[in-house]
């Protein structure tokens, strides 16, 4: 396996380097650039066009990939022409954020979604399993952004039950436990946004699963052995059952990222999300291709981190 | 303190974030502070409402028992994160300025021009004759560490604005302007030779021209000081991302950054050491909020006022109970603009088309007469802006003319003129020809902004066809902000009118957008007489101030006549403050400063 795994990574790097293309010849294409937004009347345009020069932005489109993917190689992304830091440092503070709300976001997902899923299996067709999978339709084909914002407007305002952007308060000192919890409740109420909206596979997968294992021949044998019906669901089925979606996680991280773009918007939350969009819009070269190549090197290690879990859980499957 | 450079950075990313968030349904989107080239825009209002604008004052009118100390919280309207660079002589983003504001550095006070006046801490004096400008500061004036405010501190900005490895934008032609600046810079010599230390209040700057522009603070002079004490030794590239910028810098304001969450929040104490004395509050926090929740926010009384809150969101906190909202003018205007030529980049000078489309001015005119500025103003603005009459917003209190007629609503004279150039319908269809009777098709770009700034673009399209014009937008649709400017500085041949936005600063000088070698002279109109008149300007001579009036009064006719750049709007920018604020103020020449303001309650009122 660990040779497969090698091999994979290995792969990982043309798929990279064809994104790392693809991604600066398109920036390129966006129209402006990182200086065009700094024309006001007090504004020397010489002194612009000198920037633009020493920033080399006047060569070719090659020669600047060149530049760029030899620094890259290094470990060096370039600085941020909006933010004047490092992006590495940049991206290093903003990622931290997302991580935690992801991993946030991931626990309420299971939290919400397995009960959930096994529950409709387990009594597919009553009323609760039809609500469970009314539920799930109306999360799926509800917009990220309009429940995001629903929930910002009745829990974040009416209600006053969380805050309603950033991501923690001033006044604590960091490493103190107030700062901890603060961080964690500013936290929360997009963690719940995209746990809601994440859980629709998770219990359709979980819920079929089940039924079918109900069906299946150890599942008779146990009964028929006499053990509790309770029992074969936890012992039996609910084993077998779990194991695609703890496959899943990988691509639930990859989702992750995807919705952070909005959530991150929309609850002002300083995440990468956030700093993607923002960087599009002041044309920050350094920070949009760094940011897509950390996108793309995420989601291929995410399927393949689904692919080891598998391996794990189910030894039938070997990857190969 | 009112010399802020306003920059278009923010703009964009607040535009980028808008455009996300309109997609995303959201129902109004709003520009801020620093936002100069971008349309605002908002919701219809149903009665056509009044000038709003001259019934809101600039000062809180609270006049309760005020309580000791307090804290003052403050929502910063933004719509990506601060970048957090606590420099004046390095921040480009306006919501570092906005931030800046509590700690301010500027050494200079300024009038009701924005000239620097003898209050500050600094005060100037120009030898015409010998081009020197000697700056003297007040001697017991202290940073917030308690260490004493040297001359040196005053000339350490200038060694970093022309050195090698700084990369911003100041180091530019008026920077230039300093005797050495350029040699300092090439690296040929160690210090600036036209800087000098006379004693230790005491310092001269060597100019190669002197010009008008130094009393606003330009020209080369800079307005704020550096800490040299601390920041003396540090590398100038590595400057920018050190702790003494982002995290701690020490300030000359009534207020110093105890805590920053970078890009979110700052909490600021109050400057014991502090020139006017003591603040009497005990601090602020600056949070940022989007503006999509900014006006509830206020509502709930989570924050004492709203700095950059948009005046096209004024219809969500007019009737708020426990909100009192000041309003001033911006330093800035809309404005239609004619491609009347070219740029020609080799030489760098303007060159001007005696055959393009737009070229007789009647059919400019009849152009700005046909806008019906006024009704929209009232309309889609709540009166929050105006239609403007010149280049000089009237912030200016002694350069702008209120006499200046402008351009009024006036569809007959429109066609007046339009038939008198020989632009008339001669095939009967109800649109104008041009004078041979060949098709006249006007290309207008615009900039994207909400779904209300395309309303009123149509409504302007609607104007012009009323007087027989066929106007189309240049690619069919409104132009995303970083492309429009690509667009219009190239001199796309597609556009044939557009309309932007310019924020003047502080320098009445239009020097910089209109003169035959500046780029941003985007409707390319350059004559000897408009140029002799810009020069004068900002010739030694027009230190002489009713001079310098004259000079551009003239020019300001003589643009009116030829009509190349239509002055469209003047714009207001509102705070909404809670009414627990007492003593607070956003006039420009106000006597109040942040440490006078106080507070008539332990929370913002709800």
């Amino acid at each position: 396996m660990w040779k497969t795994i090698l091999r994979r990574f290995l792969v990982m790097i043309p798929q990279l380097f064809v994104l790392s293309l693809l991604i600066f010849v398109m920036a390129q294409f966006m129209p402006g650039d990182p200086f065009t937004g700094s024309i006001t009347p007090d504004t020397d345009p010489a002194r612009i066009e000198e920037l633009r020069e020493k920033a080399g932005l006047n060569d070719p489109w090659y020669e600047q990939y060149g530049r760029w993917i030899g620094n890259a190689l290094q470990g060096d992304f370039g600085k941020s022409y909006t933010y004047k830091m490092e992006v590495s440092k940049l991206i290093g503070e903003r990622a931290l954020n997302t991580f935690w709300l992801s991993f946030i976001s991931v626990i309420l997902l299971y939290i919400i979604a397995i009960p959930l899923g096994v529950l409709a299996g387990r009594y597919s067709n009553s009323a609760l399993d039809k609500s469970i999978i009314l539920y799930s339709f109306v999360t799926y084909a509800i917009p990220t952004f309009v429940l995001a914002l629903i929930f910002l407007y009745f829990f974040g305002y009416k209600l006053n039950w969380f805050p309603t952007g950033g991501s923690v308060d001033v006044q604590y000192d960091p490493g103190t436990f107030g700062y901890a919890w603060s961080k964690m409740y500013h936290m929360l109420l997009p963690a719940i946004t995209y746990a809601i909206l994440g859980t629709t596979s998770i219990i359709q997968f979980l819920r079929s699963e089940i039924i079918d294992a109900k069906a299946q021949d150890y599942v008779r044998t146990a009964r028929s052995k006499g053990i509790p019906m309770r029992k074969v669901y936890t012992r039996h089925i609910f084993r077998n059952s779990l194991l695609p979606i703890a496959a899943f996680l990988g691509f639930t991280i990859t989702g992750l990222l995807g919705g952070s773009i909005f959530i991150e918007t929309i609850f002002s939350f300083p995440g990468m999300g956030q700093l993607f969009i923002s960087s599009i819009g002041s044309r920050d070269y350094s920070v949009i291709t760094a940011l897509v190549m950390l996108f793309g090197f995420l989601t291929l290690l995410g399927s393949l981190l689904s692919d080891i879990i598998m391996s794990i859980v189910d030894p039938r499957i070997r990857i190969e | 303190m009112m010399t802020k450079k306003k920059w278009a950075v923010a703009s964009s990313l607040a535009l980028s974030s808008m455009l996300v968030l309109a997609a995303c349904g959201d129902e109004e989107e709003t520009t801020n502070e620093g936002t100069d080239t971008e349309e605002n825009t908002n919701e219809e209002t149903d009665e056509g409402s009044t000038d709003i604008g001259s019934t809101l004052g600039t000062d809180t009118t609270n006049a309760d028992e005020a309580i000791e100390g307090g804290t003052l919280k403050v929502a910063l309207v933004a719509q990506s994160p601060f970048q957090g660079i606590f420099s004046w002589t390095l921040y480009e983003d306006g919501y570092d300025a906005d931030l800046m504001e509590y700690t301010t550095n500027a050494i200079f006070e300024t009038d009701g021009d924005f000239l620097a006046t003898d209050e500050g801490i600094a005060s100037m004096s120009v030898d015409e004759e010998a081009k020197v400008v000697t700056i003297k500061i007040r001697e017991g004036v202290k940073w917030s560490d308690g260490e004493p405010l040297k001359i040196e501190d005053l000339m350490l900005p200038y060694e970093i604005i022309g050195h090698p490895d700084y990369t911003g934008v100041r180091y530019d032609a008026d920077f230039k302007n300093i005797v050495g600046a350029e040699e300092y810079n090439a690296g040929t010599a160690d210090t600036i030779s036209g800087i000098t230390k006379v004693d230790e209040t005491t310092m001269t700057i060597a100019l190669k021209e002197v010009s008008p522009a130094i009393a606003s603070i330009g020209a080369g002079i800079w307005g704020y000081a550096e800490p040299s004490h601390i920041i003396k030794d540090i590398p100038v590239a590595e400057l920018v991302e050190h702790d003494a910028v982002r995290l701690n810098p020490v300030t000359l304001g009534p207020f110093k950054i105890n805590k920053i969450v970078p890009g979110e929040s700052v909490e600021y104490v109050k400057n014991e050491h502090y020139w006017k004395g003591e603040p009497k509050l005990d601090g602020v926090v600056v949070k940022v909020v989007p503006s999509s929740s900014a006006a509830v926010a206020l509502q709930n009384g989570e924050y004492d006022m709203a700095v950059g809150f948009g005046a096209t969101q004024y219809d969500q906190i007019e009737s708020l109970e426990n909100i009192e909202i000041l309003a001033r003018e911006e330093l800035a205007y809309t404005y239609l603009g004619f491609k009347l030529g070219k740029m020609d980049t080799e030489a760098g000078q303007v060159v001007m088309d005696p055959n393009a489309k737009m070229a007789d001015k009647n059919l400019r005119k009849a152009m700005g007469y046909a806008l019906n500025i006024e009704e929209v103003s009232d309309v889609y603005y709540y009166g929050l802006r105006s239609r403007a009459n010149s280049f000089i917003p009237p912030v200016f209190a002694s350069f702008h003319n209120a006499d200046l007629p402008g351009y009024t609503y006036d569809p007959e004279k429109a066609m007046e003129l339009l038939d008198e150039a020989g632009y008339v319908d001669k095939d009967g269809d109800g649109i104008r020809e041009d004078k041979e009777g060949n098709p006249l098709e006007i290309r207008l770009a615009t900039m994207s902004g909400d779904d209300i700034a395309e309303q009123i673009t149509q409504y302007w399209l609607q104007n012009w066809a009323d007087v027989g014009l066929n106007v189309t937008l240049t690619t069919g649709r409104s132009i995303e902000f970083n492309a429009f400017y690509d667009k219009v500085q190239a001199d796309d041949p597609e556009i044939d009118i557009f309309m932007g936005a310019w924020g003047t600063g502080t320098n009445p000088s239009p020097m910089g957008l209109y003169s035959n070698d500046a780029a941003f002279n985007f409707s390319r109109f350059a004559t000897e007489e408009s140029q002799e008149l810009l020069v004068a300007i900002d010739s030694p001579e027009a230190f002489d101030a009713d001079f310098r009036k004259e000079k551009l009064l003239a020019w300001e006719e003589l643009m009116a006549e030829e009509a190349p750049v239509i002055p469209m709007n003047n714009r207001l920018e509102i705070t909404p403050v809670n009414k627990r604020v007492k003593n607070f103020s956003i006039d420009y020449t106000t006597d109040l400063g942040l440490e006078d303001v106080q507070l008539t309650a332990e929370e913002p009122i709800k």
